[in-house]
């Protein structure tokens, strides 16, 4: 070992805070200070360091850091010296007691604390190691077999030994026999009680060390398993010291003015919770008599002795042990507690509500003096604690279980009182929790008793719920107002909108309660209450008298719940609504008046910006839901329309800073108003030229509006004249054409501009594409339709859109023409892509499905074939491709193999040493359509001439490809080539001859790409090696034993393969075969 | 349902009400007969603040098989949702979602919540799921972000 000196110095360098040494030097330092640790030398500089007067606090620290790497050593090594571990025992405890004695008799300083921590540290290891050990594991050489309360062992060698323990030699045999001696000798509870009330500091180190001990049993339990036995050891000996002591202490709490001490006292409380919770199973250890002292100097806190932050920490404490395991708290303290808390308990007897006065006193001086984050942590152990209690109430309250015990008029008042507590007189999450937390309190009352069996409810249960519950709403109502919310916005001067976050979590969390409670409430509480709390009386009345929107903040709350009660209501089919909505005239003119007061606030500032989204959003949304309302009563539709259609005006016309919330804005409205056109488009028919004038003004390139917007619109209207259908195709059609004459007017303006072209003129003209797509989308008859009137008008629809006598796909095809052929505009893949789904849009739909967007197979594979060539090839081939696809599902019975080949020819084959393979990427897109063929009708392809010509061989190259993609797809080929449901007879016996004439070619590169590929690419080839052992197995078998010593020279690595591999017959199991294999190959160990 | 994937599902209920990431939710649907459905959960993702996904909350179905906790529950976006980790179907590839890869059964509803949400701004492009998103992402990235907003704006907050 270095000289002590230098290592001492080195110690220094390293824990000076302003030391000069660079970081190299440092982890230099480090590292040569970490070896003498671990080695033999360690324990030796350890004790030299520990035992030296001369060295500074950091220097000694680092001593007992290097006794806990010597016992690290030890505890990872389990056939370890017991000398070994007696040693170490012996220097800790010596240490620990000198550091300890000297700092009792105020010789050191507080901040020499850290050090004796640390010896605490390391003799609650050694404890846990030697108490962690199995009767049969204990060797009978050990000095020390067992070591039952390291806490009474510390008090023996300070009050009872006589040592001076600085002096002491550890060397000399006699101090071996003492210590052990001193190390389980029993000692009375007085004495532990005499030694710590010496002094404050005598009490604190005890306190400490017990802390420390459960701290870590708690923390390495779940790392060893063998710490069963080790509890039972805790709950006989230490246990009986740390209770005593810890009453003693909570008994003294109000009147101990020292802060470290309370401190120290409320962690080791936690501290040994936390332990007696975790060991509950194996050794329960009874916490009663700490809770009941906790309870006790609880409400003997009050304002004039200035304690009631003893009652936070001792609310905080409660309310862990409330969330995490409540059955710690005995049956009568949690009683004690509710009567505390409520001052009224369910169960019949005496409550003491001086107690209760305690509580109302603490919860005044809270909201007095505006503590809020103590009145949130209050709310969070009494709700905690009502939840433990959640059956029981519901099964007192509704049924007719344990009525003996608890009077009726008792639940009655009972809830009475969470009621008030729910209505918690401040503004909710800025100033007051309870009305917060109460919501999950709430939500599992409704739960219970919803999941109440019939028979065991009380004939009046019903209506004692809809009492309850109804209350409830009413309170929530206003809590979660969007009023709170401005009040939050106001107060939130760090702007980290956490409070605002957790208002609107409120919001929701009251939602997710409402929906719960219309199962109990139903509409005709619920529903019913809201609507006429939104539609009774005249809101307008309210609008320019009140600058603070005051009236519209209830209305807005309750279209908010409302609307996610209707949302799942079919309300075209139900008289209800009907009913009720005409009891309430101003229902529908009252959410548009929310909605024109949102869109005319004048967002200048945060508060304001967020009360306009909100008022937009809920009454948006509730008209929205309200659509298929108005398909049977489309009374006020008109008026909705027309008052969205203002709103989306204004966002339209507005730019500058408020664009983002604008923009929020038009998305909102703009959904609405499709969500209206979809649901009601023959309600709508007659403002279909309203609807267009509007279109006009929107499409226009200085308006500022989104592509989403346009499109919406776009498809909007398309609803309103899909809804012309029982009209007949020349009506309707006469209506398309004009629309599209519309857009490509526009279109063509813009493409007529002189160069060059800007990127706001390519955004528009796609933009204006895409309007033609969402409009085609909505011209599609939806599904579920069963008009009369247009099912006798089907044949002639057929015809007309056959002879398309308005040419309106001629129209679409040539301005795509004209687009795609502008040098401006045909380098951006946007524009094939757009086209693609033009052409390709109603390829998915039955052939019966008449639609103006109808293109025929000629004419797209025209489109395809002539724009190939001038589109740039890379960027458009994935969208011929994918539109390819579709047309060959769609015409499948028409296209031959042929046609097949000649498409194949010019759309992949002319590019392919070009283009496709040096990019993986193209040849993914072919090998893509290739099985997509396969899967749609696999006689087109294996007929073809390509397939022999191109795909086998090329194919076959392309497996043991560097690419994963090329790989994944490629293989996907072989695959559904080997194995294919849709063969008809003969395409089987075609591509058998084809595979077994291939086979060997194929398993060959197969291999060989498998063999030399990573790891995580292995996946890729097993389906392929299955299909062909499950369908090939005969020739596969012989095909491998050819291929396989090619690869590389472990014949025996191969035949076990083939055999296990054949033994799968394909099956799943398959894959750890090829895995085996392949690492056996590659050398690699199988974990 | 074993007792298992019960209790560990109610506890999964009373942790996410008790603690969940803000704008976020999730909760159990309910069968017709109003009855709560513990094995198929409904869920909203808002897109992350700062990232084009921002003005979103994507909806998710969640089902828990009755092995859970041994296997990870199936998590669904909507059909045809854009995003290059997301099959056609809707199904989200993700590590901690695959019984094979990283799912443990101490994986937690926040969590997995908290790894979608991730998930929307940080594709991997080495697990494509779907070939358009997937193609654009690593393309084109400029088509992808338009797509992305339009997709955003569809599922408007």
């Amino acid at each position: 070992m270095e000289g002590l000196e230098h290592i001492v110095s080195l110690i220094e360098t390293l824990y000076s805070p302003t030391g000069s040494a660079r970081a190299d030097d440092l982890n230099a330092i480090q590292q040569q200070l970490q070896s003498i640790q671990k080695s033999s030398d360690g324990t030796s500089l350890a004790n030299a360091l520990l035992s030296s007067e001369a060295v500074s606090d950091n220097v000694k620290y680092f001593g007992a850091l290097t006794l806990t790497v010597r016992i690290n050593m030890l505890t990872s090594d389990s056939e370890s010296d017991p000398m070994f571990l007696w040693g170490l025992l012996k220097w800790n405890l010596i240490h620990l007691a000198n550091l300890t004695q000297r700092y009792l008799e105020n010789n050191l300083s507080k901040s020499s604390l850290v050090i004796i921590k640390k010896l605490m540290s390391n003799l609650s290891l050694i404890f846990i190691d030697i108490n962690s050990k199995k009767p049969n594991e204990i060797r009978e050489d050990a000095p020390v077999t067992h070591w039952n309360n390291p806490v009474n062992s510390l008090i023996v060698m300070l009050a009872f030994s006589g040592q001076r323990w600085n002096q002491i030699n550890a060397d000399d045999l006699s101090v071996n026999g003492m210590l052990i001696e001193m190390l389980n000798k029993e000692i009375a509870y007085t004495d532990v009680m005499n030694f710590s009330s010496l002094t404050a500091l005598h009490n604190e180190v005890l306190l400490m060390f017990t802390e420390i001990i459960v701290e870590d049993l708690t923390k390495f339990q779940s790392k060893k398993h063998t710490m069963l036995f080790i509890h039972t050891v805790v709950h006989q000996h230490l246990y009986v010291t740390s209770i005593a002591l810890l009453t003693e202490n909570l008994k003294s709490l109000t009147t101990n003015k020292n802060i470290t001490t309370v401190e120290t006292i409320f962690n080791t409380t936690n501290a040994w919770i936390n332990y007696a919770s975790m060991t509950r199973a194996a050794s329960p250890m009874d916490m009663n008599s700490v809770f009941e002292n906790l309870i006790g100097v609880m409400v003997q806190t009050n304002e004039t002795n200035n304690t009631y932050e003893l009652a936070t920490k001792i609310l905080s404490i409660l309310g862990n042990v409330f969330d995490n395991d409540p059955a710690m708290i005995g049956f009568e303290l949690r009683q004690e507690l509710e009567c505390i808390f409520l001052g009224i308990s369910r169960v019949a007897g005496n409550v003491d509500n001086s107690k209760y006065q305690w509580m109302l006193q603490y919860m005044n001086f809270l909201v007095t003096n505006a503590c809020f984050t103590e009145l949130k942590e209050l709310s969070v152990c009494v709700v905690d604690f009502l939840q433990i209690n959640t059956l029981d109430l519901c099964n007192k309250l509704f049924t007719t279980v344990q009525k003996l015990d608890s009077p009726q008029h008792l639940q009655q008042e009972y809830i009475k009182v969470l009621l008030q507590l729910t209505n918690f007189p401040l503004t909710p999450v800025l100033e007051e929790s309870f009305s917060v937390k109460m919501v999950e309190f709430w939500l599992d009352l409704s739960d219970a008793f919803s999941n109440q069996p019939h028979d065991i409810l009380l004939p009046e249960a019903s209506n004692i719920a809809v009492e309850i519950f109804l209350q409830v709403v009413n309170i929530y109502l206003p809590k979660i107002s969007l009023l709170n919310k401005q009040k939050i916005i106001a107060s939130d001067e760090d702007e980290d909108d956490a409070f605002l976050h957790e208002f609107d979590d409120f919001r929701s969390a009251v939602l997710d309660l409402t929906q719960s409670l219309w199962t109990i409430l139903g509409n005709n509480h619920l529903t019913n209450s809201l609507i006429s709390g939104i539609g009774m009386s005249d809101a307008s009345q309210l609008q320019g008298t009140s600058a603070d929107y005051f009236g519209f903040y209830g209305i807005e709350s309750m279209c908010f719940l409302l609307d996610k009660l209707l949302i799942d209501m079919t309300l075209s089919e139900s008289s209800w609504i009907f009913n009720i909505l005409a009891k309430n005239e101003y229902f529908v003119k009252n959410i548009l008046l929310l909605f024109q007061t949102g869109v005319g606030i004048d967002a200048s500032n945060k508060s304001s910006m967020t009360l306009k989204l909100d008022f937009v959003k809920s009454s948006s949304f509730l008209i929205g839901t309200l659509a298929s309302y108005f398909v049977v009563a489309p009374q006020e539709l008109s008026l909705c329309v027309e008052t969205l259609f203002q709103g989306l005006q204004s966002c339209t016309i507005s730019t500058g800073p408020h664009r983002n919330l604008h923009g929020k804005l038009e998305t909102i409205i703009v959904k609405t108003i499709s969500q209206l056109c979809e649901m009601c488009r023959s309600q709508l028919a007659t403002y279909l030229f309203h609807f267009m004038d509007i279109f006009k003004t929107l499409i226009q390139p200085d308006v500022t509006v989104s592509s989403f917007g346009r499109g919406k619109m776009a498809r909007s209207i398309g609803y309103v004249i899909e809804g012309y259908a029982g009209h007949g195709p020349d009506e309707q059609a006469k209506y398309i054409d004009q629309f599209l004459d519309l857009l490509i007017t526009n279109i063509d303006q813009c493409l007529n501009m002189p160069p060059p072209v800007n990127v706001q003129q390519i955004d528009y003209v796609h933009s204006l594409l895409n309007c033609i797509s969402e409009f085609g989308s909505a011209l599609i008859h939806p599904e579920d339709s069963d008009d009369p009137q247009y099912l006798s008008k089907l044949s002639a629809f057929h015809q007309f859109w056959a002879s398309d006598p308005l040419n309106c796909r001629a129209k679409i095809l040539s301005v795509l023409e004209r687009v795609l052929t502008h040098p401006g505009y045909n380098q951006n893949s946007g524009f094939i892509e757009v086209s693609c789904l033009l052409l390709g849009k109603t390829l998915t739909l039955p052939d019966d499905d008449p639609h103006f967007l109808r293109f025929s197979m000629n004419e797209i594979t025209e489109f395809i074939l002539s724009h190939l060539t001038i589109s740039p090839y890379s960027t458009a081939l994935p969208y011929f491709a994918y539109l390819l696809e579709k047309l060959v599902s769609h015409y499948k019975n028409l296209l031959t193999s042929q046609d097949f080949d000649i498409l194949f020819q010019k759309v992949f084959l002319n590019y392919y040493d070009d283009y496709l393979c040096r990019d993986p990427d193209l040849l993914q897109a072919m090998v893509n359509f290739v099985i997509s063929v396969l899967d749609t009708k696999p006689s087109i392809l294996i007929n073809s001439a390509s397939f022999s010509n191109f795909v086998v061989p090329i194919f076959i190259k392309l497996l043991p490809s560097q690419e994963r993609f090329t790989i994944s797809a490629v293989t996907k080929f072989w695959t559904k080539l080997i194995n294919n449901k849709k063969y008809t007879q003969e395409d089987s016996i075609t591509t058998k001859r084809c595979i077994i004439s291939v086979g060997q070619d194929v398993v060959s590169q197969t291999f060989y790409g498998l063999y030399h590929t990573q790891r995580s690419d292995l996946n890729s080839y097993t389906d392929m090696i299955r299909a062909l052992v499950a369908k090939f197995p005969l020739e596969t078998k012989q095909w491998l034993i050819a291929v396989l010593p090619q690869l590389c020279d472990k014949p025996q690595t191969h035949e076990a393969f083939i055999n296990k591999l054949f033994v799968t017959r394909g099956s799943r199991a398959a894959g750890n075969v090829i895995l085996t294999w392949w690492l056996e190959c590659q050398s690699l160990p199988s974990y | 349902m074993s007792s298992l994937c019960l209790q560990r599902l109610q506890e999964e209920r009373k942790k996410w009400r008790k603690d969940h990431p803000f704008g976020f939710f999730a909760k159990p649907t309910r069968k017709p007969d109003g009855t709560m459905d513990l094995q198929r959960w409904e869920a909203g993702i808002p897109g992350k603040q700062g990232t084009l996904w921002a003005d979103g909350l994507y909806p998710l179905t969640i089902e828990y098989p009755d092995e859970y906790p041994s296997k990870p529950p199936k998590v669904k976006l909507p059909a045809n949702f854009y995003h290059p980790n997301v099959y056609p179907s809707g199904t989200i590839c993700l590590s901690i979602l695959n019984e094979d890869q990283d799912w443990r059964p101490a994986i937690t509803l926040k969590q997995i919540c908290l790894g979608i949400q991730d998930l929307l701004d940080s594709p991997n492009p080495n697990s494509p799921a779907q070939e358009p998103a997937w193609r654009a992402f690593s393309r084109n990235k400029a088509e992808y972000e338009k797509k992305v907003v339009i997709q955003a704006k569809q599922y408007t907050k």
